[in-house]
């Protein structure tokens, strides 16, 4: 229960209830615009890329995945001996308000759910940015989720968190009513007191959808916190990698402090890439970038102008670097990173032979750094 | 695999250490997952490959 402060419209005034809730929402003819309670905070969401607007890794095209990144901040891991096979993609199909959902798709379908089998859409969330709400100790802040999901087949499916070094887990079963339909969802869940939840910037906890779960992961109780590693809810659920080309998509997901879900927080679309780019960016350019390396090797087999580079953010922790599409390149013969630090990288490429030796990257290619936790 | 990687403007290690599947470079920070990963590679038992030596 909450109390209201409703402007109506048709014949209009404004409408108060009110109760014992502490929580207040604010609405326009019915329709929830603001909660505020006293763990009401101005920045709501602790999910990064919620709305699924970005997508450096794939751009929107159809990835096949058993284990990766997929848009920004998001990783799908299926497995098991079932035999599915998934597609994961950024698609334009939303519900009201979005531009983008996570959509994936079976496929080739699994013969059976297997005790070992898991298909989950997680994130994690880095302890720095979760501290304040005091998981793990007699202070545990309460947190609601909220999220838009639409499934090609109805009933229950699975929403879980876990603890840092999974000795917790939460595992909370919702229900998509109608095929094929977006429909919105809340689940409110009380701070654990205990277990293990990082405050630094390593992972403080994990939170997963999960679908078509065998055994082996489900739950010992739904809507409690368990001392165990778990994903899936106990009781009946849809075993969606069981049929072939069905689909689960989700958006809009927010993970705020409080016992009520608020409408979900828009930010600025270079605001939102810049916190994804804490943990994973890009350094590419739409054209090529001519002349960026180009010297005289004395000897063969020797470096040919080491570039520095800073990231646009501040990574995480030291990334993992790659090299991503092609290089242009003359009298070399591969590639190195010699050093990945937190706000700069350096690299250089080997001299074939004495000569003049140069390299740049082509239209869309550069480097990639990765810092997800 | 694994394989070390020279820098070779001062021929000293460098402070990445190269995963030969996918060609990339993973640094020696302990925050880092990848990183991670491979030291528990070495407490296996395993060696990373050596770094290529500079050609005169």
């Amino acid at each position: 229960m909450t109390s209201k402060i409703n402007a109506l419209t048709g014949s209009g005034g404004v409408a108060i209830e009110g109760d014992s809730s502490g929580i207040l929402e604010f609405q326009s003819n019915g329709t929830t615009v603001m909660t505020v309670s006293s763990d009401s905070q101005t920045a709501l969401n602790r999910i990064i890329n919620g709305n699924m607007m970005i997508d450096q890794r794939n751009a929107g095209s159809a990835a096949t995945v058993s284990s990766d990144y997929t848009v920004d901040r998001w990783k799908f891991q299926e497995g098991g001996s079932g035999g599915q096979v998934v597609s994961v993609q950024q698609v334009t199909d939303a519900p009201v308000g979005f531009s983008n959902s996570f959509k994936l798709t079976n496929t080739t379908a699994s013969s059976s759910i297997t005790a070992d089998a898991y298909n989950m859409f997680w994130q994690a969330v880095e302890g720095l940015n979760w501290s304040d709400l005091e998981w793990g100790t007699s202070d545990a802040k309460t947190v609601t989720i909220s999220f838009w999901v639409k499934a090609s087949i109805a009933g229950n499916y699975s929403f879980a968190i876990r603890s840092s070094n999974n000795d917790r887990s939460y595992v909370a079963p919702y229900t998509i009513s109608s095929a094929s339909t977006w429909e919105y969802k809340t689940v409110t869940i009380a701070g654990p007191t205990s277990g293990t939840f990082n405050t630094d910037n390593t992972k403080a906890i994990q939170v997963a959808f999960t679908n078509s779960m065998g055994s082996d992961y489900t739950s010992s109780g739904n809507n409690a916190w368990q001392s165990e590693s778990k994903l899936g809810a106990t009781g009946t659920q849809v075993a969606l990698t069981n049929t072939i080309n069905s689909t689960w998509q989700v958006t809009g997901v927010q993970l705020e402090a409080g016992a009520a879900a608020s409408n979900f927080e828009y930010l600025q679309y270079g605001q939102q890439l810049a916190l994804c780019q804490r943990y994973y960016e890009r350094i590419v350019n739409t054209t090529a970038q001519a002349a960026l390396a180009d010297t005289y090797a004395n000897t063969a087999g020797s470096p040919v102008p080491t570039i520095n580079l800073a990231f646009k953010q501040t990574k995480r922790a030291a990334p993992t670097m790659a090299l991503v599409g092609t290089f242009s390149t003359s009298n070399t013969t591969g590639s190195q990173i010699i050093f990945s630090g937190e706000n700069t990288f350096s690299a250089y490429f080997l001299a074939a032979a004495i000569g003049r030796s140069f390299w740049y990257p082509n239209a869309s290619s550069g480097w990639s750094a990765d810092s997800e936790l | 695999m694994y394989k070390k990687i020279i820098n070779m403007l001062g021929n000293i290690e460098a402070n990445v250490i190269q995963r030969t599947s996918d060609n990339a470079f993973i640094p020696k920070d302990e925050d880092n997952t990848d990183y991670q990963e491979y030291l528990e590679w070495l407490a296996e038992g395993n060696t990373p490959e050596p770094a290529d030596e500079e050609t005169e």
